[in-house]
């Protein structure tokens, strides 16, 4: 499989924090979601592969370095940044004449026809919109030069479920539309990323821990809820970590089938990438 | 690129249309008040340098930079953006302040035929020039200390360093005149009438290009 980004023991340091060896492919026509708690590195990795921040390691995209094609292949990629835009005092008609000037493909047509489609005012200055209002902006700015490669730093915190699976439907129909493209999605609301993820890349405390499909995360990771009896019986090596409840425990396993016939446990839940999250970093080993 | 760069900061700035309209009636009352028309371009020229710098604080705000770092463009670019708005506004503002001192002085003595001010174009143009010398030597020091400190506390260190050269200006020529040099005046006017204004282009350009190589220095190594 061909891939858009590959990231090759990208590290970074910092006073408080560092981000560790981060090595990762994003295929083509995948959408790969980056998940970890807050300040796990999720925004250091992005910004790192946009060469907003210097990090070590390399970065290709499209299986050139970042850093010495960089505006040539920052024409192909569109980001929306949780935190970052324009100025407030912007309208969405003066973002379409500024970004006529910044990309070569702009398409002004499309960016009208999405502002249409979102009900977004041109002439309104952008302090005056909603925050679901904003993001659509950013969306409409982001994928209006039809990029090969969509970056989206946290799009969905903040916005309630209609307007986030709006949001969600988009970047279906953006896969959709061209297959070479891909969307690497970081966020901490995980429950997202289990309906149009294909890869699910977790970081934590600035380390990657999995990059695994999100079918095989879901069909092989499993929560065992069973009796101190049963967990004393587990080998350190089949399961991940566990939670000690009042009445029992629960356990995190990556091979839920290997456990059904090892130790003939039956009681195993599907767990959520949320829950897989929450043993990883508040798990005892 | 550069293009969508200053279009951005030019959307940004449009809010001070209203500013300006007032600045120039506050020029026109004063000159109508004081009959001293010399200072109109220079205050007009220093509030447009100064207008332009604003963009950083918009950038600020905004936290646009990361935005704009994600963009197809680089940090050299970024900072030549900057510099082309400063350089540009200084130049618009002294054109602009000339010329509406003389439209304003126009229409008061098309008001008050019994009162006519004069113009002195030769010294109009020299305190235009000195204008636009002065608001280039304050940008040439504030990028750079926007860079560094950011919009707001780059401000306040560029009055310190304002402030710094000032006092070793006054102190060298406090020391020239305790040092009971003997200068040349005659010969220093001669030149200065001669090659002044040549001399003070000159100088334009240098702050410029020092302030512009470390500006991008600083922004080069700084994290977004």
């Amino acid at each position: 499989m061909e891939n858009n980004i590959e990231l090759n023991n990208v590290s970074k340091k910092y006073q408080d924090f560092e981000l560790k060896n981060i090595t990762f492919n994003v295929p083509k026509g995948c959408i790969v979601g980056l998940i970890g708690e807050n300040g796990a590195g999720k925004t250091t990795t992005i910004k790192s592969i946009l060469n907003i921040t210097k990090s070590d390691g390399t970065v290709k995209i499209f299986g050139k370095d970042s850093k010495k094609d960089e505006k040539k292949i920052k024409q192909e990629i569109g980001v929306v940044l949780d935190d970052s835009f324009l100025s407030d005092y912007l309208t969405a008609k003066q973002i379409n004449s500024i970004m006529k000037d910044i990309y070569r493909n702009w398409n002004e047509n499309k960016y009208m026809n999405l502002l249409k489609k979102f009900n977004l005012p041109k002439d309104k200055s952008i302090k005056d919109f909603s925050s679901g209002m904003k993001m659509k902006l950013k969306i409409a700015t982001a994928i209006s030069h039809n990029p090969k490669i969509l970056i989206l730093d946290e799009p969905t915190s903040g916005l309630d479920p209609v307007v986030r699976n709006e949001i969600l439907d988009i970047f279906r129909q953006y896969i959709k539309e061209d297959e070479t493209r891909t969307i690497l999605l970081s966020t901490h609301i995980t429950t997202d990323l289990e309906h149009i993820s294909d890869y699910i890349i977790f970081i934590e405390k600035g380390k990657l821990v999995f990059n695994l499909p999100t079918d095989e995360l879901l069909e092989n990771y499993g929560i065992i809820k069973c009796s101190k009896e049963d967990f004393l019986r587990l080998d350190k090596k089949d399961y991940i970590s566990y939670k000690k409840e009042k009445y029992q425990y629960e356990v995190l396993t990556d091979n839920k089938n290997n456990i059904r016939k090892k130790y003939n446990i039956t009681t195993i839940d599907k767990p959520s990438i949320e829950s897989i999250m929450l043993f990883y970093i508040k798990g005892e080993k | 690129m550069i293009k969508g760069l200053i279009k951005k900061d030019l959307y940004n700035l449009a809010s001070y249309k209203a500013s300006l309209i007032i600045i120039v009636l506050f020029c026109g009352i004063a000159v109508i008040g004081t009959e001293s028309i010399n200072f109109g371009p220079i205050v007009i020229c220093s509030i447009i340098g100064m207008i332009s710098l604003s963009t950083f604080s918009y950038d600020e705000i905004a936290k646009s930079n990361k935005y704009t770092l994600a963009l197809p463009t680089n940090r050299k670019e970024i900072v030549k953006e900057k510099f082309i708005l400063a350089v540009g506004a200084t130049i618009l503002g002294g054109i602009l302040g000339l010329l509406l001192t003389i439209i304003v002085v126009n229409i008061i003595n098309y008001l008050r035929p019994q009162d006519i001010i004069n113009i002195d174009y030769e010294s109009l143009i020299i305190s235009t020039i000195g204008g636009m010398w002065g608001i280039s030597l304050i940008q040439s020091i504030q990028i750079p200390s926007i860079y560094k400190w950011g919009a707001e506390k780059g401000r306040i260190q560029m009055f310190v360093l304002l402030f710094v050269l000032i006092v070793l200006v006054a102190g060298a020529g406090f020391l020239i005149m305790k040092a009971n040099l003997n200068i040349n005046v005659e010969m220093i006017e001669s030149f200065m009438n001669k090659y002044g204004l040549i001399l003070l282009a000159i100088l334009m350009i240098v702050m410029y290009y020092i302030s512009y190589k470390i500006s991008y220095k600083i922004y080069k190594n700084k994290e977004e």
